[in-house]
């Protein structure tokens, strides 16, 4: 396929995203109400209530469904272009969520967040080496798990491979791995949340410090509650999930170190290069967003304006989802194997109960902000 | 004459097993590399990377792609006693290997199963393969290659 | 030996970085317009529940204005034990009021009242 150029390429977005919207509207409007209503298990609304299936696990079922059943594994040209726009939407989404904040209720909880993920991070880091080690896997192959075991999955996986010389066929193992564990934490964790009877509070501190893959971690709190405001899951997973993609970086240039410390090479890795190449810029924008809510610029806390920016966010983020769903494709998940496999599960494993057991000792019901 | 398509993959087994039809049969052999593009679709899902961490992936990917082609091919031409012809094509590598089979009328296809070439690897080659297509296929059953020895390329048994 | 070019291209930007530009850039546009359409364009606000629960009392009858900070209404949550207080977040006049006390209200569906703000201010 020849690369489009300017107009071209913009009009071919078009069918793509057409479809997601339309999905995501039919979702939203039809099959939302209709799962609220039903009767499953004797109990109305039981789907929705016991199983989380509100509108956002529904968009990511129905984009795996599209990629998986229908378009027989592979997004048919047609769809391609409009379908790689789920990223912008989900970053639009993310940096609209920092309206949610204020500067000094992100100092507050800031202080915790970064105790606790940096204790993980570091700790789930020298889990991987010792166990990777133990069991025979390739070096490079360790820094790639140790770092996206560590914070954020994929991403980190990503960013750390080129550093550390990984083959990007182990890689792709890695990425199934880590991929199918989030996906699979992204069902449960609503239905052991409400379980357990946890707290929005408690919830966010958990899936943002236990969730192996960071992608899922927004999902998983709206899963667990769909509303958008201050003193929900995903106002405060998304905290945890803003200081994980922060310490990516810091990360990778920890393991670089790790990788190359007794040759010549080490002495040319600079944290500074690392931080210019890797720092996620739309940080910068949810970081804006929550300056111009500290200054009450969009609306007080309970008004009209501020009602209808959480709609639009809620559309947004829906619609990134549809997208989402369908790059899983579940073919490939099931490929993954080999040392990745035991090393990862191992590692999200021990990371995902572990959270929980800390967030149950240690965070309190109810924020202070 | 017959014509036979090698699907070009580090497994030296199969080139042999295709060299060898082609010896027997007195037929033409054609090897055909296929570069994976379909890195940038497999991360798609991750909205985190950061800036060029994930062009830099992207592109550390491709060049792993263009030193593994010039590797095989290198290899296959070296155990290939008469003259034949190696192609290159870029894409998604069950959907070339197909479009190639078409375009040229082969009479058969032989390629290693598991088929380890780019994110193949998590992918299953053959099967796809077989359902678009009409001609002949030899399946060649490969040890999987030691992905994950301390020091081995990922190829070459 | 093509190049294969499709590789390093990821949407319809280049990298993620001018994808991240291209978010910023885009939720600027959504808030300014939302920000211009609730302060300018729309004249008047229905408000409806905000959460499920009982109307307790409407401090506001239809025709009266009403400033920054005063009551509007007041609603009884479940398993809470005093009534929350609603208070208007910006100056302006009621159009009307539907809800009466007592009444069972249903979060985002039951409208309470409808407020016609002043021009400028962020209903």
């Amino acid at each position: 396929m020849e690369e489009k150029q300017g107009m071209a390429k913009v009009l071919a977005i078009i069918p793509g995203l057409a479809f997601m919207i339309l999905t995501l509207f039919v979702l939203r409007t039809y099959v939302e109400p209709w799962m609220e209503n039903v009767v499953v298990m004797g109990q109305k609304g039981w789907l929705v209530k016991v199983l989380s299936l509100n509108y956002i696990l529904l968009s990511i079922l129905t984009g795996m469904f599209y990629r998986n059943v229908i378009f027989g594994g592979k997004i048919p040209d047609w769809a391609a272009e409009g379908f790689r726009t789920t990223r912008l939407f989900i970053k639009s989404g993310v940096i609209m969520l920092g309206s949610l904040y204020t500067i000094q209720g992100l100092l507050k909880v800031g202080g915790i967040a970064i105790t606790l993920i940096f204790s993980f991070v570091f700790g789930t880091i020298l889990f991987v080496i010792w166990f990777g080690g133990r069991n025979k896997m390739d070096r490079s192959l360790i820094g790639v798990m140790a770092a996206s075991c560590g914070v954020c999955g994929v991403s980190a996986a990503v960013a750390t491979t080129p550093a550390v010389r990984a083959k990007p066929a182990d890689v792709a193992l890695a990425i199934a791995t880590i991929l199918g564990f989030g996906i699979f934490t992204m069902f449960i964790s609503p239905a052991i949340g409400h379980l357990l009877h946890l707290s929005d509070y408690q919830f966010g501190a958990w899936v943002g410090t236990g969730i192996l893959n960071s992608g899922q971690v927004l999902a998983t709190c709206l899963a667990y509650n769909p509303d958008i405001a201050p003193g929900t899951a995903v106002a405060y997973g998304e905290i945890w999930n803003v200081v994980r993609v922060i310490s990516i970086p810091f990360v990778v240039f920890f393991i670089t170190l790790w990788y190359w410390r007794s040759e010549a090479q080490a002495e040319h890795i600079s944290l500074v290069k690392i931080i210019k190449e890797k720092f996620p810029l739309f940080i910068f924008g949810f970081l804006g967003m929550t300056a111009l809510s500290s200054f009450g610029m969009l609306g007080a806390e309970g008004s009209e304006t501020i009602h209808l920016m959480r709609q639009v966010m809620s559309w947004i983020f829906g619609l990134g989802l549809v997208g989402q769903g369908a790059y899983i494709d579940i073919r490939e998940l099931k490929a993954a194997g080999g040392a990745p496999l035991k090393v990862g599960l191992a590692a999200g494993a021990i990371k995902y109960v572990l959270a929980l057991v800390v967030v149950l000792l240690f965070v309190a019901k109810e924020a202070n902000f | 004459m017959m014509k036979i398509l090698l699907a070009l993959d580090p497994s030296t087994q199969t080139m042999d097993e295709a060299i060898k039809i082609a010896t027997d049969k007195q037929a033409s052999l054609t090897a055909l590399f296929v570069l994976d593009t379909t890195w940038n679709d497999y991360t798609a899902h991750d909205w985190l990377s950061g800036s060029g961490s994930r062009a830099d992936f992207l592109e550390y990917a491709r060049d792993h792609e263009f030193v593994s082609e010039t590797e095989c091919a290198a290899t296959f031409r070296k155990r290939c006693p008469f003259q034949c012809e190696v192609k290159s094509a870029t894409g998604r590598v069950s959907d070339e290997i197909t479009r190639e089979l078409i375009e040229g009328e082969y009479d058969l296809l032989v390629m290693s199963h598991p088929f380890r070439r780019g994110l193949e690897v998590v992918r299953d080659t053959a099967g796809k393969i077989l359902k678009d297509i009409t001609c002949s296929v030899y399946l060649v059953q490969t040890n999987p290659p030691a992905l994950f020895s301390r020091n081995g390329s990922a190829s070459l048994p | 030996m093509s190049e294969p070019k499709k590789n390093t291209k990821m949407t319809v930007f280049k990298t993620d970085r001018h994808e991240d530009m291209a978010a910023i850039f885009f939720v600027t546009v959504v808030v300014a317009s939302i920000l211009i359409y609730m302060a300018f364009i729309i004249p008047s606000v229905t408000i409806k529940a905000p959460t499920s629960g009982k109307v307790v009392a409407v401090a506001v009858q239809k025709g009266s204005e009403v400033k920054k900070g005063d009551l509007l209404y007041s609603l009884q949550l479940k398993g809470k034990p005093e009534p929350k207080k609603y208070k208007a977040v910006t100056s302006g006049k009621i159009l009307s009021v539907t809800a009466k006390p007592d009444d069972a209200v249903k979060k985002g569906k039951d409208v309470i009242l409808v407020l016609q703000h002043e021009k400028g201010t962020l209903p």
